[in-house]
């Protein structure tokens, strides 16, 4: 074992018997944006674009850091976005070309 | 695919930990149970996970673990259990 | 209603703008919807789904089960069919199985390796249930989870953790408190919390 060998050991969303914190007993009603990224992550697995499994891979994929900083609709998006990518739906380019109309059009700085 | 394993059987699970993505949880790896139910079989989603949808169909089952089998130091009495959905392919018949 | 529940109506309003992951989420669904991948139809009909959704149909699942022995029978044997029979459609392919709790035995319901949850029945998990913290401890100090809810279990009671990995869902059917024979279905129903049903509390006698 070099050590490195540990870290694929354990996937990074893998968490059963991890010690943490006590449970804080939170919830909040979810954001439109939230609402609407779940359901358009539902449809694409109805579409078999982009399903369930492929988008569990997708987070797992973001790796510890970012699992452990990003909300849980953060997670989605950006796993989404990549696997969209991987399968080669979307591009990076479009995708980049795209979040500036937005801002554009939201008028947003950029 | 039929179930190679049935009720109330002894399974072991793999110890193995290899790269992709797995749905088999690293804390029962190597540990013994008991098989709860024999689930419908279902896709394996280590290929799945990777978009191959249409690929065979593999038997899935509810295996029932004792905590005190799963963590040495489990605080709790020894009648606590864990249920796990784990994929055939992960279980050999545990020896005697 | 607060700002955060409309981000766009606050455009130009001189409030918060919206965040990247926002934007991010936007782009793509604009990009699905011309490829042809999504239709905007589709998704206004998901969201109207997932709004019709929430713990008032799982607790009418158990309060119907309380005063139906043939129904709870048939819950026990297959969760996902009983529950149709209420109307309660599994929209998203997976199968339910319903865990009953009894003085011998207290289920409680986890995913460790994302948040999978009976979202047919219970709508959208709470914030905790996705928590790493409860991911994490849920399957090896179940006790102390309880305990943080309030729900203290002798040592005589199993404590059965289900562990939802990969195509079931779980659903708690709690015990029916005592002290609850006269009163009818809706008033059981209304007894019934989403916290019992996932297995974190029990069901408290009334008054």
């Amino acid at each position: 074992m070099t050590g490195a060998d540990d870290l694929i050991r354990r996937g990074a969303n893998d968490l059963g018997g991890l010690p943490a914190e006590p449970i804080v007993i939170s919830d909040h009603e979810l954001l439109p944006w939230e609402k609407r990224c779940h359901a358009l992550l539902d449809v694409l697995a109805e579409n078999r674009v982009v399903n369930t499994e492929e988008k569990r891979r997708g987070i797992d994929d973001l790796g510890s850091e970012l699992l452990g900083k990003l909300t849980y609709y953060e997670k989605w998006v950006l796993a989404a976005s990549n696997v969209l990518m991987q399968k080669g739906v979307l591009t990076s380019d479009e995708i980049a070309q795209r979040v500036e109309a937005v801002q554009d059009r939201l008028g947003m700085a950029r | 695919m039929t179930a190679r394993f049935g009720p109330r059987e002894e399974v072991t699970v793999a110890r193995r930990y290899p790269p992709g993505h797995l749905r088999t949880p690293f804390y029962c790896r190597g540990r013994t149970g008991v098989v709860e139910r024999v689930l419908p079989a279902s896709i394996n989603p280590e290929e799945e996970g990777f978009g191959m949808y249409d690929r065979a169909q593999v038997p899935l089952y509810r295996v029932r673990f004792r905590q005190v089998d799963l963590w040495p130091s489990y605080a709790g009495p020894a009648h606590d259990t864990v249920d796990i959905e784990i994929y055939e392919h992960w279980l050999v018949k545990a020896e005697s | 209603m607060t700002a955060h529940d409309h981000p766009h109506a606050a455009v130009g309003e001189g409030d918060e703008l919206p965040g990247y992951f926002e934007i991010l989420e936007i782009a793509l669904r604009e990009l699905l919807i011309e490829k042809g991948l999504v239709s905007a139809d589709a998704l206004r009909r998901q969201i109207e789904i997932l709004d019709s959704r929430s713990p008032a149909l799982g607790s009418r699942v158990v309060a119907r089960a309380w005063v139906d022995a043939a129904f709870k029978a048939r819950l026990l044997a297959d969760g996902s069919a009983a529950c149709e029979e209420l109307g309660v459609t599994m929209y998203d392919g997976t199968k339910l199985i319903v865990l009953e709790n009894t003085p011998e035995v207290h289920n409680l319901v986890v995913c460790t390796l994302c948040s999978c949850y009976p979202r047919p029945v219970l709508g959208l998990p709470p914030d905790w249930y996705k928590s790493r913290a409860y991911r994490s401890r849920a399957v090896r100090w179940p006790r102390s989870v309880l305990a943080e809810f309030g729900t203290n279990l002798p040592d005589d009671v199993e404590v059965r953790v289900h562990d939802s990995t990969a195509a079931m869902r779980y659903l708690v059917l709690p015990m029916r408190p005592e002290g609850t024979d006269d009163l009818d279905e809706d008033a059981l129903a209304g007894l019934v919390t989403r916290d019992a049903m996932i297995g974190v509390t029990r069901v408290a006698t009334p008054g």
